[in-house]
This record gives structure tokens, sequence and C-alpha cells, in this order.
């Protein structure tokens, strides 16, 4: 089953004036619990793919899917209401906000879709990443790993089915970085969820099932790494 | 969300557990503590310069007739819970052997003064040490008299003196009485007795003139409900008096102090509402990442807004809470430093200011702090991977008129004074806008300046050029709070000097009158022998005002007007006297009108209706004399000379055998001088107006204090701004800094570039204010306090030099943590 269906998505931005094509002729779909990893060079419209898949950004022409539903058509309180039901995010800066504990940052989308009992589960999914001890500690008050496994327990603690990473290790050394790295594909296989990457580190991109290559706003690139997987039948 | 407000309230606990909203926090409690405290000090003080100033009726309010007062209405006073006390004053010769005279007898009930205090002294034309206060009033069977009759008829205290058909033991010299101000009157010296007494003089006869007054004074709620039962009561014969009809001098020291604290609030407004607004768009700066969270995070836009406005609403209220509390600590502080330092005994203050402070919270926040968090929940949620998607902000014409109406709405609950809003708000929009215009060139050519200068210079000035959105708001801000606090220092200082103008200390002190045109000369050259200041000789006659056009004057219209009541003092003249100023009609010899011209004083033409042109029949010991209004003038009563309602052109009393009345400074130490003259002259008159002036000098001096109390906490306010904005550059501050300090750059270097930077601002800032001040202050004096115009030059020294000093200070000592903390650490923080 495709939980994400693209079809000839493109984004373009006036620019003093010229029209600056950052996507084009985009197309592809993505099978239920795979990861994917979409690399590319800097400025190569990696972002701005993730942004649209995740309904983030509005495309200038084309179609997303996601879960069967074309989010393009939404406005955006439609699209946030796809988010907080489907979707997660890792992002390369972490983004948690510094006046939260750990365990705040960690409850706060649960508190905010008023899922049951969010401080257990918070504690919880931060016990799974190794900071039980952490969790009356401010984002300042942490590495920056220690962080990225905070941002982590955030995104899989709603359970979504879709898991979006933007360069999730481009501000980690690089031992950190690999830590970060098996905990995310660890919970995602625990979970069964689809895990859609940027990155531009290798590492990174050779644990995914799947590898898109864009350059200059196209796919050159579109590389089955390993058979599709199945989704997990249950954690160990 | 099950529970959308329990989680607003979370999230804003949270908040402010880090941080987050300190600054707006810590703004808006000041904003309503400064607010409030104003309010509450200015309403205790307005309540207790009214009972000061109620001292002058001795009471409250004041009933007036010539009957006696029903008994019903006495009863009827006690059930609203006022206190009472009655005096009949009446005009009777007072014998003490072979001398007589005619005295002004006031007989007086016990409480009496209800408001305000008599002074007593063993000794005539005592000084002020020698003066005792008195809670007392003489005793059944004694009077006491003013000074002057005691040389005048030859008596020393202890001796007898015969009112009518009773003889009195003379006990005392009365040197004061708060409601004493009878103007200058021909009544002769005062003799004070008991009320008991007045029925065994049998002076009281069918038909003489004789004043009853009924004094009250109580709660003002009391004395209104009272006021609403007794007025229909009243008929054509009793007069209700209030303080305001009865003092029209003070009245004008009362007023521009009240306007005074009035702007005071209005700036304190002012201030407080820019250190929200900047506190709150700093607020608004840092949450865009949060927001970008949420939205990512899948909230919709109205999840977003309530969570923050709910944040907002309930910092709001909880702020708001505190800062009344704080205004009621910092308003008792002063209230107990003025009172002990001057002597002075603040009244309880109402319920309403602190209604005042409250709402003053919320509306400040909902104009102020609202407007820069509105467009928060439309930011992009693609924000939340690419920073450089910033917040659009709310129409700036949407924000400053809100700004604006919340400052209107604010100061009309506040004052309700329309014209001073206007002049204030009209000067502030004019500065804002020069300063920002100015501001801009000014920035752009220390681009010049700074090309040429040291590397600290460089670093300073690139600075200001690199966040120039930044450093023009700043600039703004800074020249705006500068300009308010330097208007307020100006127009406090400028109205303070201009009380003590109006009562220079070699005033003319006493007024003399009666004098004889043959005596007059010898009175004059006797002064000139002893070096005393004697005014010019004012012609006098009395008469009555008979008729007006071919309205004949009967009894009933007499009853209702003072003016038509009493004898008036008739004089007339060639020259305008100083202090009067021609506000209709002409001044002689530029009238051309047929006969005599009179000018009439404002407020009686006023009261009685009269207007240029009309005819004016008088009566002048039994002969009639016309005239014809020339004129309608206004006369300063703050300053102490003789004036009269009624002037007429040269020439036209000449004919009714005039008297001569002027002004005169007898040192206070000389009233030996007075002791004199009145034994040589026994038919003049002479009326200590010293005292009378130092207690108009005594008020003023408590309203300056208090004035310049309310100026220290309106300073706070001023503080709190600069400190604000210095706050809300601090993020980007540190980051920079801490790059240039990675970088290699002396810690000596940053904190020389710091200082340099902040005392540029505040230079121009300091300029920029010294501009706006002169117009405002200009308007102000010209528009709203009626003072004439005036140039400052030493602000123009001082201001800049003062906000120079102050700013870099400020700005020096804000920042001082981007120096002092480690460069790694702040880049750390920032990251994340």
């Amino acid at each position: 089953m495709h939980i994400i269906e693209v079809s000839n998505l493109a984004k373009r931005v006036a620019l003093a004036g010229n029209e600056l094509t950052i996507l084009s002729d985009i197309v592809f779909t993505i099978t239920q619990g795979t990861s994917v990893a979409i690399i590319g060079a800097s400025g190569s419209g990696k972002s701005t793919l993730l942004a649209l898949l995740a309904g983030l950004d509005v495309p200038t022409t084309g179609q997303v899917y996601l879960a069967g539903q074309d989010i393009t058509a939404l406005d955006e309180d439609g699209r946030a209401a796809v988010r907080a039901e489907r979707i997660g995010f890792v992002f390369q800066s972490f983004q948690l906000l510094p006046s939260l504990t750990s365990l705040e940052n960690v409850m706060l989308p649960l508190e905010l879709h008023g899922r049951a009992d969010p401080e257990a589960r918070a504690w919880d999914y931060l016990q799974r990443v190794g900071l039980e001890h952490r969790l009356e500690h401010y984002p300042k008050q942490l590495s920056g790993g220690e962080q990225q496994r905070v941002a982590i327990a955030r995104a899989f603690a709603s359970e979504p089915q879709i898991l979006f990473a933007d360069e999730p290790t481009g501000n980690l050394d690089s031992k950190t970085g690999a830590n970060i790295i098996e905990l995310l594909f660890e919970l995602n296989q625990q979970q069964g969820t689809t895990l859609v990457l940027v990155t531009h580190e290798q590492r990174l991109a050779d644990r995914c099932d799947r590898q898109i290559t864009l350059e200059a706003g196209r796919i050159i690139a579109d590389v089955q790494l390993s058979p599709v997987a199945v989704v997990a039948e249950g954690t160990q | 969300m099950r529970q959308p407000w329990l989680l607003s309230v979370r999230l804003l606990w949270r908040n402010l557990r880090g941080g987050e909203l300190t600054i707006l926090a810590v703004s808006v409690v000041l904003a309503v503590a400064v607010v409030t405290a104003i309010a509450v000090f200015a309403d205790r003080m307005d309540h207790s310069l009214k009972q000061q100033s109620h001292a002058y009726l001795a009471a409250d309010r004041q009933v007036s007739s010539r009957f006696p007062m029903p008994d019903h209405w006495f009863t009827q006073a006690n059930q609203f819970d006022l206190q009472q006390s009655r005096i009949i004053e009446f005009g009777s010769m007072v014998f003490a052997g072979e001398e007589m005279t005619l005295a002004s007898v006031k007989a007086v009930a016990e409480g009496y003064p209800l408001r305000g205090q008599l002074e007593v002294s063993q000794i005539p034309f005592a000084t002020a040490a020698q003066m005792q206060v008195t809670t007392a009033i003489p005793a059944p069977g004694e009077v006491w008299v003013e000074s002057s009759l005691l040389p005048m008829m030859g008596l020393a205290l202890g001796d007898s003196l015969w009112i009518g058909e009773q003889s009195f033991t003379i006990k005392q010299v009365l040197m004061y009485e708060p409601d004493g101000n009878r103007g200058i009157s021909m009544t002769g010296p005062r003799v004070l007795m008991n009320i008991a007494d007045v029925p065994a003089t049998g002076v009281i006869q069918p038909g003489s003139r004789i004043s009853y007054l009924w004094l009250l004074a109580g709660e003002e709620d009391n004395l209104e409900r009272f006021k609403e039962w007794l007025e229909p009561e009243l008929g054509e014969h009793y007069r209700w008096r209030t303080v305001e009809e009865s003092e029209r001098r003070l009245g004008g020291a009362l007023n521009r102090g009240k306007s005074f604290l009035m702007l005071a609030a209005m700036i304190g407004v002012l201030l407080a509402g820019v250190a929200i607004a900047m506190a709150s768009q700093q607020f608004a700066r840092v949450n865009q990442d949060a927001v970008a969270l949420f939205k990512s995070l899948g909230s919709p836009s109205g999840q977003v807004r309530f969570l923050y406005f709910g944040q907002l609403l309930c910092l709001g209220v909880l702020a708001t809470l505190l800062g009344l509390a704080a205004g009621e600590v910092l308003h008792r502080f002063i209230a107990q430093s003025i009172g002990a330092l001057f002597n002075v005994t603040l009244v309880g203050a109402s319920l309403q200011p602190y209604v005042i402070g409250f709402f003053a919270g919320l509306v400040c926040l909902l104009c102020f702090a609202l407007p820069p968090i509105w467009p928060l929940p439309n930011l992009p949620p693609i924000r939340i991977l690419r920073s450089d998607v910033e917040l659009a902000a709310a129409n700036p014409w949407l924000r400053g008129g809100l700004g604006v109406l919340a400052i209107m709405v604010l100061i009309g609950v506040y004052s309700l004074d329309l014209k001073l809003t206007l002049t204030v708000m009209a000067g502030l929009f004019a500065v804002t806008l020069l300063a920002a215009l100015l501001g801009f060139v000014l920035l752009k050519s220390s681009r010049q300046l700074g090309s040429r200068a040291g590397s600290i210079w460089r670093l300073a000035i690139a600075n200001l050029l690199r966040n120039g959105q930044h450093s023009l708001t700043q600039l703004v801000v800074f020249a705006t709070a500068i300009m308010l606090l330097q208007v307020l220092y100006l127009v406090r200082t400028s109205l303070i000097d201009e009380w003590r103008l109006q009562l220079p200390d070699d005033a003319p002190n006493h007024f003399i009158l009666n004098m004889s045109a043959n005596e007059s000369s010898a009175i004059k050259s006797r002064f000139e022998a002893d070096h005393y200041f004697i005014s010019p000789l004012y012609p006098m006659v009395l008469g009555r005002l008979v008729a007006h056009n071919d309205h004949h004057y009967q009894e009933e219209d007499r009853g209702k007007s003072n003016t038509l009541r009493r004898e008036l003092n008739l004089s007339w003249t060639a020259e305008l006297p100083a202090d009067n100023r021609i506000e209709a009609g002409q001044w002689w010899p530029e009238w051309q009108g047929e006969g005599y011209g009179v000018s009439v004083e404002e407020f009686t033409a006023g009261e009685l209706g009269l207007s240029v042109g009309d005819k004016l029949q008088f009566s002048l010991g039994g002969l009639e004399l016309s005239a014809t209004v020339a004129s309608i003038r206004s006369v300063d009563w703050n300053a102490m000379t003789p004036n009269f309602y009624f002037l007429f052109s040269p020439g036209a009393l000449e004919n009714y055998s005039p008297t001569y009345m002027t002004s005169a400074t007898i040192p206070t130490s000389d009233k030996q001088f007075i002791t004199e003259l009145i034994r040589d002259y026994p038919t003049i008159v002479v009326i200590e107006v010293d005292r009378i002036i130092e207690r108009i000098k005594s008020i003023v001096d408590q309203v300056s204090q208090g004035v310049g109390l309310v100026l220290w906490v309106v300073l706070m306010g001023g503080v709190l701004v600069l400190v604000a904005a210095v706050n809300a550059s601090m993020q980007a501050r540190l980051h920079e800094t801490s790059i240039i300090r990675a970088l290699g750059s002396s810690r000596r270097k940053l904190v020389g570039s710091l200082w340099l930077e902040f005392s540029l601002l505040g230079f121009l800032a300091g300029l920029m204010a010294v501009i706006g001040t002169e117009s405002i202050l200009w308007s102000l004096r010209v528009f709203v306090f009626e003072l004439q115009g005036s140039f400052h030059w030493q602000m123009w020294i001082a201001g800049p030099l003062l906000a120079t000093l102050f700013i870099g200070l400020l700005g020096a000592l804000a920042c001082r943590r981007v120096v002092v903390v480690p460069p790694a650490l702040v880049l750390r923080e920032l990251q994340s």
C-alpha cells in the first residue's frame, strides 16, 4: 500500500521578477513501513520536497496524497489536521522549546492533541531513548545528542504513520550521529513507521531501503537498496 | 484538545518559569503599579487638597442666608451623618469707654471651624512663632479680636468691650481664621464671639443686616445626597455654597496641580504602553519557532491563537493584580515619605483609582501587547524548516491606531480632559514622526563620521547601522521616553516657579483703606520715610448696583447675588492694572461710548449677565450714577494686589468724595509701625494679607512636593521602557558579540564599543527629545496651562548630556552579559 503518492509536483517561486524553479516533474510513491532517503547537494530542493510532502508548504502544481488523501487540496487547517493525525518530525536543529523540560517537550504534542495520559506516555518514550534520568532537564542543560533524543522521543510518542526527518544528524558529531541513526531506525522498526529523511550523510542514506537523489529540483536517481520492507510484526 | 484553558495556563506557567515571559510580565506589573500608584496618589492628593481648600469655607459646604435656617434642617443633616456648625455675621459698633468703632462681628457655635484651624496669640500683630493653633472657640462672655482693634481703641487683652447691650472680656488676639478671607471690606476689624451670647447683645433686630452661615462637613456621598434633599427647600433666600465658587484664587492653583498630575499619569500610561509593546514584540519574535513547532505538530491556527491569547489574558490578569498590589505599596511609600517630610495628612483614596489601575493593565495588554502577538498564529508552518521565513508584521496603521485608541480611552477615563489629551497626543505624534525622520538622517550621517574614526567607534557605528531598523526604533523609543520625562519635569518646575512668582517675597502684605484725600499724602510720606514700599493710591467710593438696562433690581435679585446685596468698592483709573486683561470691549481712551464707561470683572459680568454696551445704574450714597459697560476684564486673583469688580473711566467718581486705598509692604518684624499708624489715623483700615499669602505658599509647597514625587514614579516607567528596549535587542547582541569575541576581539574593545553605541543612541535621542519637549511645552503652556511660552536653554545642554550618560551606562550594564559569558556557551545556547 502506498502511504505517500506524489504526482507531477513542482514548486516555483518568484525571485526579483524572475521565476525560479525549485522542484519540477516530481513523481514517486512510497510504500508504508519503508524508509526513504532523499539525498542531493545543497540547494537541490531536498528540504522543499520534504516540506511539500509534510504539508508544511504548498506546491505550485501537482498533488501529494498521504494515505490516499490529497493534502494539496486542503487548506492550512486541513493539512494541520493531517499532520496531527499521521505525521511526526525530527529536525536538524532539534526544535525543542527552551522553556520546557525534556518531559514537557515530549508531552507537548500529546497535550495539544488531547491524548490520554500524556505524562506516562512521554515518560515511556524518554525511557526508550535512554533519557529517563534527564526528565526535568531543560534543553540547554542537555548535549546535542541528548536534545535530538528528546526530539525523537517527541516524534514517536504520538505514534505517527510517517516520520519526516530533516538532516537529523546534521548538527551532531559523527559518533553521536551514529547513535542517533541507530535509535531512529530501531524505533522505526518497532513501530512500523514510514520514514522519510533528508540527508547528505551517506552513512545515514545507506541505512534506508531506498534513495531518491535530487539534482536541480529533479529526480535523477531512485534506487531501491533492499526489498520492500514488511511492516514490523510487533516489538521484541 | 479537551481542556484548552488548562493547556494555556500550563504553557503560561512553563513560559514564565523558563523566563520567556519575564520581561512582558514585569512590564505589565510595573506599568499597572506605576499607573495605580499615580492614580491613587493623585486621588488622595486631590482629596487632601480639596479638604485643605475646604478650610476656606471652614467646612465642606455652606448654606448662607440673610435668615436663620429652619430647625428641621439640622435634624435632617444629622440623619445624613453630617457634622454641623453655625455662624452669624453682622456689622456693629463696639464700645470701650469713650472709644467706639465699627467692627465686623462673627458669632460662632461649637465645632467651628469644621475644616481648617483658628490661630490666636497673646500679642497683637504677632509673628508666626508667637501664634498658637486652637480648637476652641470664645467661651460665653469672651471675645477674641483682630490686632488692629486694640491700638485703634487703645485696648489691651483683659479689657472690656461692649457689643450692643452686653460687655465682653477680650481674651485673645485673633490672628487667623480659615474662612477669614473677606476680601477688601469696610466693615472694620473682626470680633469673634460665642453664638450663645448673640441674643443678649440685642443687636439683632428686624431689618438688621445679618448673614447666617450653616457649616456642613462629612462624606462626599452624604453631602451630595443631603444636597439633593435640601435643594428643593432652599428657595430664593438660601444659597448652597461649595469651595469652588468661594475660592477662585486657590482654585487656579488646584486645577493646575491637578492638570499636572493628570499629565503625569498620562505619561506614565504612555511609557508603560511602550514598554509593554516592546516586550510583547520581543515575546512574539522569540515565539515564532514555538508557533512553527505547534503548527508542524498539527495545531490549527485557531488552537495556536487560543493558546497564545489565553496565555496573554491569564498573564494580564495575574500581572495586573500583582501590579495593583505593587502600586499600593509604592503609593504608600510615597505618601509616607511626603507625610513625614512635609507634615501633610493625606486622606484615604476612593476605590476608583484601583479600578482605573486594573483596567489600565487590561487595556494596555489588549492594545499594546496583543497587536504584536496577533499575527503569530498565521505564521507559515514552513518556518520550522526555514528560519528565514519571518512573521508578516501586523498592519502598522492598525497597531498604531490601537495604541492611540488605548491611550485615548485610558486618558479619557483618567483625566476627562480632552484638551490636555489632544495637546499631548498631537505633540507626541508630530514628535515621533520627526524623531523617525531625523533619526534616519542622523544615523546615515554617522556613517561618514564612523569611517574616519578609530576602531572602537567604527565597531559601535557599524553596529548601529547594521541594525538600522532596530536602532531607529530604539532611537524613537528613547527619544519619546526622555521627551515625556522632560516635559513632566519642566512643567512641574515652571508651574512651581509660576506660583512662586505670583507671590514674591516682597509682595505687598498689607492693604490700607479708607484714607481721606488729605490724610493720604501724609500717610504716604510716612511710608517713604521708613523706606517701606507703597503702591499707587486708588480712589474708592462705596456704591450699590441698582439697575441693569431697564431692569431695576428687586429684593429677590439681591437674595441671589452677593454682588447686588452688598456695597461695592468702586474705583476709576486711566491705566489698566498690570494683572488685568481685557476680554471683551475696549479700555479707555479707545472706548468711544457716551457718558461714563465701566469695566466689569469677568466672573461678576457672568454672574449678572452683563455684556459690553449694557447700561448700568449705581447708587452712591443716595446719588445716582449711570455708566455703560465698556469692557469685560479678567483679573489675576492669584496676585495680592488691589483689584476691583467695577472700574470706571477717569473722572466718573470724582464728585462722590472718594476715600483712598493702597497696598504696602511692611516687614513682619515692624508691626509697631502699624500700631502707630492706626493710633494716629483711627479711621483708616489696615488689612494684613501676609498670613493669607503664607497659607497659599504652604499649599503651593505641598502641591509641589507631591508633584515632585509623582515625577519620580513616572521616571521609573521611563527606565522600564529603556530596559525593555535594550532587552529586546539582547538576543541578537549576544549572538553578534559572541561571534566577534570568537574572532578574537578583546573584551575591552567590545565594552568600549557597546558603551559608545548606547551613548551615541542616547545623545541622538536626547537631542531629538529636547526638540520635541520644547514644542510640546510650548503648546501645553499656551493651550492648557494658559501661561506664556518660554525657552529652556539649560535643557538643550542637560538633555542630550544626561541622555548620553544614562543610556550609555544602562546599555553597557544591561549588555554586560554579552561580554562576560564565554562565547562558546552563548553560541551553543543560541543554537539550541
